[in-house]
């Protein structure tokens, strides 16, 4: 399984709108960025060179895995998505 | 949208939807909102549906009537390590036979039925509706607005089934605004496309029967374990890690998963397969030490929303106590709407039935065990242990063999040392 093809294995309905909004002066200052590897959906992206964290919601689970292991409360917004978007499972 | 019901419930998962039957079938209107396209779409799970006894007695044929997959009849265990295992199964005659002891199945189908019988029985499904606040009118709860629309959906008592993140428990002040990353753990699953013939043959089954095996030492040295369940015409394979340790180990759960169905020994399970969709979702698994408070002024907490998940490390409960837990959530609100009284006072009744019940009483039993499996020995040394006695009991090659029990001794003293091993054996004793 390569989860660079998750859009191949997994329905999205994506919403224009991000669910998930970070604050990325405050991942700069983290000692952990759990995200970055607990995220089962590789949302998270730490650049080392330009010192930036990148969120991208399209291929979220919507797992809450992130909400759990971010110690620095780094969202100014973590809701699930408007009715009718995100993910969409058909037989898991 | 402005609609006056007597009770919402939020989530049309397991919880809500059992609450939402409960109530709609004494009488009451019920508002059951669902936040995906339809109730199921965004839920997952790994593991085996249990028998609900109190689904069973609303539906004397439930197991008729769901859109189950198989039945289980074998179970396993299996220690893991690099390319060697031990495993151990048992297969049961009583869990061929109804009532059986378990299913697998299908949550976008599953949790879209017990929907649907909620709305026979005249609750309301409202979908693609995420809730978004609570209202309150002269300092009580009034009802709930949905994110995006205009407008209320009214009603004296909510119960917040809206799973284990739970924001609805979370706005009523009823859980803690963080989570203990030590409390939570998350799955991640691939859903593996095999024809029934070949699932047949390959796992010993016949007719509906299904295997159901869990692994341990096969997460890469972070805790948890795996899984591997069979459906009708696929398996279902996953792995499930504890944050703490998950997000301190640098490792990624698909990585991780990667080398698991790569393992020689399941890599021949799944071979022929077919990856078919990826999922993955945490998993509230503190036990009875993370229930957060259950009751509040106009409002009821239940399922996964509540914590109320048992994972001993040998069953894994989570659905049954979900779907009992929404019952008698619901049996509560149809007597508070008898008495007119929807305060936490009034709601208390929620609490008294579930520490009745086989929910909290099983949750207290096992209330050490999420402790016990905060263990990396169990995760690394122990599966190596046993996979390396086993081998060399049953390895013959010329040269003398040792006593039993002493080569025990000499591995276990190499592999844990002997203070730990006393001492895991009695935290284990203790926990289950």
């Amino acid at each position: 399984m390569n989860i660079d093809e998750i859009f191949d294995y997994t329905s999205f309905t994506i919403d224009r709108e991000p669910h998930i909004v970070l604050d990325p002066q405050v991942c700069v200052g983290c000692d952990n960025r759990g995200c970055t590897n607990a995220c089962p959906a590789r949302c998270y992206t730490w650049s080392e060179e330009e010192k930036k964290m990148t969120f991208v919601h399209d291929g979220c689970l919507e797992c809450g895995t992130c909400y759990v292991v971010c110690h620095r409360n780094a969202f100014t917004r973590w809701r699930y998505p408007r009715g009718g978007f995100g993910v969409a499972y058909r037989m898991t | 949208m402005s609609t006056a019901y007597d009770a919402i419930v939020v989530g049309a998962g397991p919880a809500g939807s059992s609450a939402a039957l409960t109530m709609a079938r004494a009488g009451l209107r019920v508002a059951l909102v669902e936040r995906g396209t339809f109730p199921g779409e965004k839920n997952m799970f790994g593991g085996v549906l249990h028998r609900l006894p109190s689904l069973e007695e609303v539906f004397p044929d439930f197991w008729e009537r769901a859109p189950l997959e198989r039945h289980i009849v074998k179970k396993g265990v299996t220690f893991m390590t690099g390319d060697s295992s031990f495993s151990t199964t048992i297969e049961a005659g009583n869990f061929d036979r109804p009532p059986y002891n378990g299913y697998t199945i299908f949550r976008p189908r599953f949790d879209r039925w017990l929907a649907e019988e909620a709305v026979k029985s005249g609750a309301t499904l409202i979908t693609r509706a995420t809730v978004d606040e609570l209202v309150s009118r002269n300092g009580r709860l009034a009802g709930v607005t949905i994110l995006d629309r205009k407008g209320e959906l009214s009603a004296p008592v909510v119960v917040a089934a809206d799973g284990v993140l739970s924001f609805t428990a979370k706005k009523a002040g009823l859980r803690q605004p963080t989570f203990d990353p030590g409390q939570m753990a998350v799955g991640v699953k691939a859903l593996i496309d095999m024809p029934r013939e070949l699932i047949d043959d390959r796992f010993g089954l016949v007719r509906d029967q299904g295997f159901a095996n869990e692994f341990v030492g096969c997460t890469g040295g972070v805790r948890g374990g795996g899984f591997l369940y069979t459906n009708y015409d696929s398996l279902s394979i996953g792995l499930v890690f504890h944050l703490g340790s998950l997000r301190t180990s640098g490792k990624t759960p698909y990585d991780l998963l990667n080398a698991f169905m790569e393992q020689p020994q399941v890599d021949k399970m799944i071979r022929g397969g077919r990856l078919q969709e990826y999922s993955a979702h945490v998993i509230p698994e503190g036990g009875f030490n993370m229930i957060p408070e259950l009751v509040g002024d106009g409002i009821i907490v239940a399922g996964d929303a509540a914590a109320l998940c048992n994972a001993t490390g040998v069953n894994l409960e989570g659905i049954n106590l979900a779907s009992h837990s929404g019952v008698l959530a619901g049996r509560a609100v149809v007597a508070a709407h008898q008495t007119g009284d929807f305060s936490r006072r009034g709601l208390q009744v929620y609490r008294e039935l579930l520490d009745d019940s086989y929910v909290i009483k099983d949750l207290k039993l096992y209330r050490k065990a999420p402790h016990m499996l905060h263990n990396d020995r169990i995760y690394n040394e122990y599966p190596e242990l046993v996979c390396g006695m086993m081998e060399y009991i049953y390895r013959i090659d010329g040269a003398p063999k040792e006593n039993l029990s002493k080569l025990f001794l000499k591995t276990a003293r190499e592999k844990v040392g002997l203070k730990n091993l006393a001492a895991d054996a009695f935290s284990a004793w203790r926990a289950l």
